[in-house]
């Protein structure tokens, strides 16, 4: 090997801790590129790909009760290809021993045998309960701790319970996708029905057809199609929802999180890339005296160039040796996370040509570009200024008359510290130095900055976003201000019901709602989209809708509804005031719009009407089968002992109670899965927070290593350890410091820019920006601790320096 | 005329003052058998081979020595800046490796210690001023508010008041030489340490930094210095010759200043110690000479036999000087006794007659040397006879 080749891999391993840092800077970008974009290609090909695997419905109806002839008559309509009909209750369940009761969707089927719609996926146990048996989803697995062979016990309207064995655990990939809301499923067979005190009939039937599965228009004609085909037969249609087959329902949702993921994955390559820059400009500064020896032995520029170019791919190849392989585990395993969250499959581990491919192109050309710079301005250095010397500060052409030029800021600190000075205020000078000292390389200090700066930016937007979101969650649990719903079997009146609840400890209001189920109609008739609406008293207090355009119910107003924001999505141009036509337990007229309000557009579109007006359309008035009840406390625990004691309560006074429900149920489920973004949200802002910080802790340990005679000098005229790291902890304050303050000014950009996207992902529909000082103050006390914590090592490293080469005589 | 003033080499003879016998209670430094051998790749090298060194306070020292000596290493020994393998190095009165960690020798040196560098060493990012408060803030002495006040007079001092607030990069190489010194004071240390402070000065700032060198140790402080500079030397008042990691005896230093300093050395490892008791008598009257005679210390009476028989002492010699030299280059017995002074102990480097003249052989330079002084000491010797006292202790 010829000697400078030689040199190019003795440098490798010259200084192990160098290189460590270089290769760890060029993996880091590497992973999170790789993670990224890995998890994303799986996700968006596997997601809809196990989705569509698992045979999914079309078409989903809900109704009334029938029987299998209703299913066999929809078989032999044109266009279908298979329709099987289901029965899916709510019930309440515990296990055996426990106090608490859950609740669980069971779902009943006739044959699993000839389950060709809605795919169950075994897990474990059998997949086809006999009678008094039951399957388990995976998902019930969080909330009931139940193995095969286990009792699950569940309680009936009456309040007495039954028993079923589990048998099995099933993954549904299909029923309730899409639905942040609904709560776990189950499944049994129709032979349990009766045990359960269920009549023996469908109150679901599922729906694939045979051509056109993924045409939206096509699927919203075909289930106009069999919704008359059913009504037709005297069975009332609740609602009916079209799914395409190849695309996940919560796909768009996923790859637009995705993408905010693969934005912060870019952002983190470029500040990787920025460490990069800053370690390899800090190598050829230590080699410069190698490079001046060269020189002077007659090593040409195309040559020293060359040769650390080839050094930088040396260091390029081993990162990505390290990076691949990790960000292939990394990425199958976020892709596994989501996969988990939201219920699909993966079709297996695997590598993703694209990703890998893109790793590799950042894993050699952001260190050559990061380094590009540095190498060339270290070739082209003159053999005087490459042997004499001083490295520590950064070169600026010198002043004419050769005076040394000094930067704005120093200027500008030297000013205002010996202006003080000069009137008798003294900073101490370790202090002094620690000032002047995070000034002295500007292009190491930005690309530091710029670093935890975006870091601390992200950081404070995540917790600006998650307040943001929790509170618009909040804002919607403005329509469910209700501590408990009951719902009972049959009407029963306002003033009976009211009577009795008030008399049970703790409760302070009851109001009882009616309900409709409508559907909006294009002007061509077909429906635009299936709606439930909700009829209040006009002056209720349990519900603080945020509105958008027109005003809320009045007293009086007839064939007038609120209706919340997401029936935009299918009629942009509607406004209020406008007429809508629609179809109201079977009727069709034109209602008029009297305003459009916000809300969790997941949730379906919703209308608001007043309770007078339907309960008197819908022949129950005064009267109503859902009543909604204010205790005292509203924190889901109290609630739930009110919900609990209201069951018992209302089912001993003779009621036929068919379920209470807590108010904050529907939104803790949906805070949840608001949680989960969030985390991955902030695991990217830790993560960019982290290469900030590396990105600190190499640039202290580059100016120590630079700065290793003024520390020995220091030590010699009397700094003792504790001085010495406190010069350079303070520094590291210092820059941590002043990227606070940065990032909190980039914070708001951040924010509104990271909630608008998310907002749009997750609601479909921007939200207002709120702001939190918490993500202030963690951050600051984060950026202070991690700039303390980055300059802990390179300190100890200047303290325990002996100044024995700062005194060079010989 | 002052005899030993005449016959002096080089140097002053090691203080105190000749003639004069009293020993200070506790030296400046003592250096006691200090050994430091440096391991790498290619084996143990042996720096400093057993130095034994003392220097008194209010001296002025200079350290000489060629690259690769172990002068620096020797330095880093006083200064505390480097650990020896074995040995001990007291300084002040305090024990630098057993009783203080490295942070608590940062503090001592501090508190004790200013070292002048060669190349300044100014931290590049303060002021003059603020380079000079900051020994104070390191080790805590003075007020805050005190020490711009300090620093600003110890500007003075060295005449830069002017430039207090510019930065290093802004004067010239001799004030920021100045301005180290004046960091070097500021926490009044006793000791000063200097690594060739003017090395990289012009003449007119080298002098003005010797000037206030020896202002200094009229004030009192004890400095040592490291200089190549034969002109600095002249000017300081002990001159220390390291050679191959050992002190060259100063006593061979001033007696044969021409050799070369590994000659120096040779004649240093070869020479016999001989130690006389006060009064006792080193030489006899006719007594065949037959080795060249250094004293290392004490003093020595030079002994006639007056007209009546009585004994004359008609001079004294002290550390740095040397007798028997006449005789061995012309031949002849002494005519002259020589004993040790009564105020304290003789100590005498001996080199036999065949290592003196191998010695002359090797080193023709200092063989003319001594041939001129035979020469003038012959001529005086002949001028005094006259009046019956035959002072110089060889004859023909």
């Amino acid at each position: 090997m010829r000697p400078r080749w030689r040199k190019v891999f003795l440098d490798l391993f010259e200084n192990k801790l160098r290189t460590a840092l270089v290769v760890f800077s060029i993996a880091v970008g590497v992973i999170s590129i790789g993670v990224i974009t890995g998890a994303y290609v799986i996700i968006a090909n596997d997601m809809s790909a196990s989705y569509s695997a698992n045979h999914p419905m079309n078409v989903e109806l809900r109704t009334e009760d029938f029987g299998s002839d209703l299913v066999t008559t929809v078989q032999g309509m044109r266009g279908v290809a298979d329709a099987e009909g289901r029965r899916i209750f709510a019930m309440r369940v515990r296990m055996p021993g426990t106090v608490q009761w859950k609740t669980l969707d069971l779902v009943a089927i006739d044959d699993f045998k000839k389950v060709n719609i809605n795919l169950l996926r075994p897990i474990s146990g059998s997949i086809a309960p006999a009678k008094q048996e039951i399957l388990l989803e995976k998902k019930a697995l969080a909330s009931l701790n139940l193995k095969p062979g286990e009792i699950l016990e569940l309680q009936l309207q009456d309040g007495t319970t039954r028993q079923l064995t589990v048998v099995g655990v099933v993954q549904d990939q299909t029923t309730g996708a899409g639905d942040f809301l609904s709560p776990p499923f189950a499944y049994i067979h129709t032979d349990t029905l009766e045990y359960l005190r269920q009549p023996n009939q469908f109150n679901r039937m599922f729906v694939t057809l045979s051509e056109n599965q993924n045409n939206d228009e096509h699927l919203r004609a075909m289930a106009a199609r069999i919704k008359d085909k059913i009504e037709k037969t005297d069975v009332g249609v609740g609602r009916s929802r079209v799914t395409k087959t190849n695309e996940h329902p919560m796909a768009s949702t996923v790859q637009a999180i995705l993408g905010i993921l693969l934005a912060l994955g870019v952002l983190i390559l470029f500040l990787s890339s920025s460490l990069i820059a800053n370690t390899l400009a800090a190598l050829l500064n230590q080699h410069l005296r190698h490079i001046g020896v060269m020189k002077l032995v007659g090593g040409r520029r195309n040559q020293i160039f060359a040769m650390y170019i080839t050094l930088i791919v040396a260091f390029g190849v081993i990162a990505l040796l390290i990076a691949v392989p990790l960000g292939g585990q990394g990425a199958f395993g976020l892709a596994a996370f989501i996969a988990d969250k939201l219920n699909f499959s993966l079709m297996g581990y695997r590598i993703v040509p694209l990703a890998l491919v893109i790793q590799i192109v950042v894993g050699m050309a952001v260190p050559l570009l990061a380094g590009l710079l540095p190498v060339l301005n270290g070739s082209r250095i003159t053999v005087l200024h490459a042997i004499s010397g001083d490295i520590a500060e950064e070169t600026a052409p010198p002043l004419a008359g050769g005076k040394k030029r000094e930067a704005v800021v120093d200027r500008v600190l030297h000013r205002v510290t010996t202006g003080l000075a000069r009137r008798g205020y003294h900073l101490p000078r370790p202090l002094l130095i620690s000032l002047r000292n995070t000034f002295r390389r500007k292009g190491r200090l930005l690309l530091t900055l710029f670093t935890l700066t975006m870091g601390g930016a992200i950081f404070v937007a995540v917790f600006n976003v998650r307040v943001t979101l929790f509170d618009y969650i909040a804002a919607v649990g403005n329509y469910f201000k209700a501590d408990v719903t009951v719902s009972f079997d049959r009407p029963y009146r306002l003033s009976e019901v009211q009577r009795d609840a008030l008399r049970y400890p703790g409760v302070t209001a009851v109001e009882g709602w009616a309900f409709a189920n409508a559907e909006v109609l294009f002007p061509d008739g077909t429906v635009a989209d299936n709606m439930l609406i909700l009829a209040p008293p006009v002056d209720s207090q349990l519900v603080e809708p945020t509105g958008l355009q027109g005003r809320w119910l009045l007293p009086g107003d007839e064939k007038v509804i609120t209706i919340s924001e997401s029936i935009l999505d299918k009629l942009p141009t509607l406004k209020a005031g406008d007429m809508l036509r629609m179809k109201v337990d079977g009727k069709e007229d034109d209602w008029r719009v009297a305003g459009i309000f916000k809300f969790v557009s997941q949730q379906g579109t919703i209308a608001y009407g007043s309770y007078d007006y339907f309960s008197r359309l819908t022949n129950l008035a005064n009267r109503s089968v859902s009543f909604r009840i204010v205790g005292q406390a509203h924190d889901p625990a109290s609630q739930q002992i009110l919900s609990d004691g209201l069951d018992k309560y209302f089912r001993d006074l003779g009621y036929h109670v068919s379920e209470t429900r807590t108010g904050k149920s529907t939104l803790a489920t949906a805070s949840e899965s608001l949680d989960i973004l969030v985390t991955f949200l902030l695991i990217m802002a830790l993560l960019t927070a982290s290469v900030g910080a590396m990105g600190l802790t190499g640039t202290m340990g580059m100016n120590v290593l630079e700065r290793t005679r003024e520390i020995g000098i220091m030590r010699a005229i009397g700094a003792v350890d504790a001085e010495i790291m406190r010069t350079v902890i303070v520094e590291g304050v210092v820059i941590g410091t002043i990227s606070w303050f940065l990032g909190a000014l980039l914070s708001f950009p951040f924010t509104y820019m990271l909630s608008t996207i998310v907002s749009l992902a997750v609601f479909n529909s921007p939200v207002e920006v709120h702001f939190t000082w918490l993500g202030y103050l963690i951050w600051l006390g984060v950026v202070l601790v991690l700039s303390a914590l980055a300059s802990v090592l390179p300190a100890r490293n200047a303290a325990r320096l002996t100044i024995r080469e700062v005194l060079a005589y010989e | 005329m002052d005899s030993t003033s005449r016959h002096r080499t080089s140097k002053k003879p090691t203080s105190p003052a000749a003639g004069e016998a009293a020993v200070a209670p506790l030296p400046m430094i003592d250096m006691r058998r200090i050994v430091k051998t440096f391991k790498n790749a290619a084996g143990e090298f042996t720096v400093l081979k057993g130095i034994d060194l003392q220097i008194g306070h209010g001296e002025f020292v200079s350290i000489v020595g060629k690259s690769g000596s172990g002068k620096s290493t020797l330095l880093n020994m006083i200064t505390g800046i480097d650990h020896p393998t074995s040995g001990q190095v007291l300084v002040n009165g305090t024990d630098l490796y057993t009783s203080l960690d490295e942070s608590g020798r940062s503090r001592w040196r501090g508190r004790n210690l200013g070292i002048v560098f060669q190349f300044f060493q100014l931290l590049p990012m303060l002021s003059l001023a603020e380079n000079v408060m900051l020994p104070m803030d390191y080790v805590d002495l003075y007020d805050f508010d005190e020490r711009p006040k300090r620093a600003m007079e110890l500007l003075a001092l060295v005449g830069l008041e002017k430039f207090a607030h510019k930065h290093p990069a802004s004067v010239s190489t001799g004030q920021q030489q100045l301005a180290a010194i004046a960091r070097a004071l500021a926490t009044n240390p006793p000791l000063l340490v200097a690594d060739e402070p003017t090395g990289n000065l012009d003449s007119r700032s080298a002098d003005t930094i010797i000037q206030l060198f020896d202002q200094l140790v009229a004030e009192g402080k004890t400095v040592v210095m490291v200089t190549h500079d034969p002109s600095l030397t002249e000017r300081t008042t002990r001159n220390i010759i390291i050679s191959d990691g050992e002190l060259v005896s100063e006593a061979v230093a001033c007696a044969l200043p021409l050799l070369s300093h590994r000659q120096m050395l040779e004649v240093t490892r070869k020479a016999q110690r001989l130690t006389f008791p006060p009064g006792i008598s080193i030489l006899g009257r006719d007594q065949h000479v037959d080795q060249f005679y250094m004293i290392e210390r004490g003093v020595v009476e030079i002994v006639l036999q007056g007209r009546d028989r009585e004994d004359v002492i008609v001079t004294r010699m002290a550390a740095g000087e040397f007798f028997g030299e006449v005789e061995l280059l012309r031949g002849g017995k002494s005519i002259a006794a020589v004993r040790a002074a009564p105020v304290g102990p003789v100590e005498l480097l001996t080199l036999k007659r065949d290592e003196f003249k191998q010695l002359l052989d090797t080193s023709p330079l200092t063989g003319d040397a001594l041939g001129r002084i035979v020469q003038t000491r012959l001529k005086e010797h002949r001028s005094l006879e006259p009046r019956g006292i035959r002072w110089w202790p060889f004859k023909k």
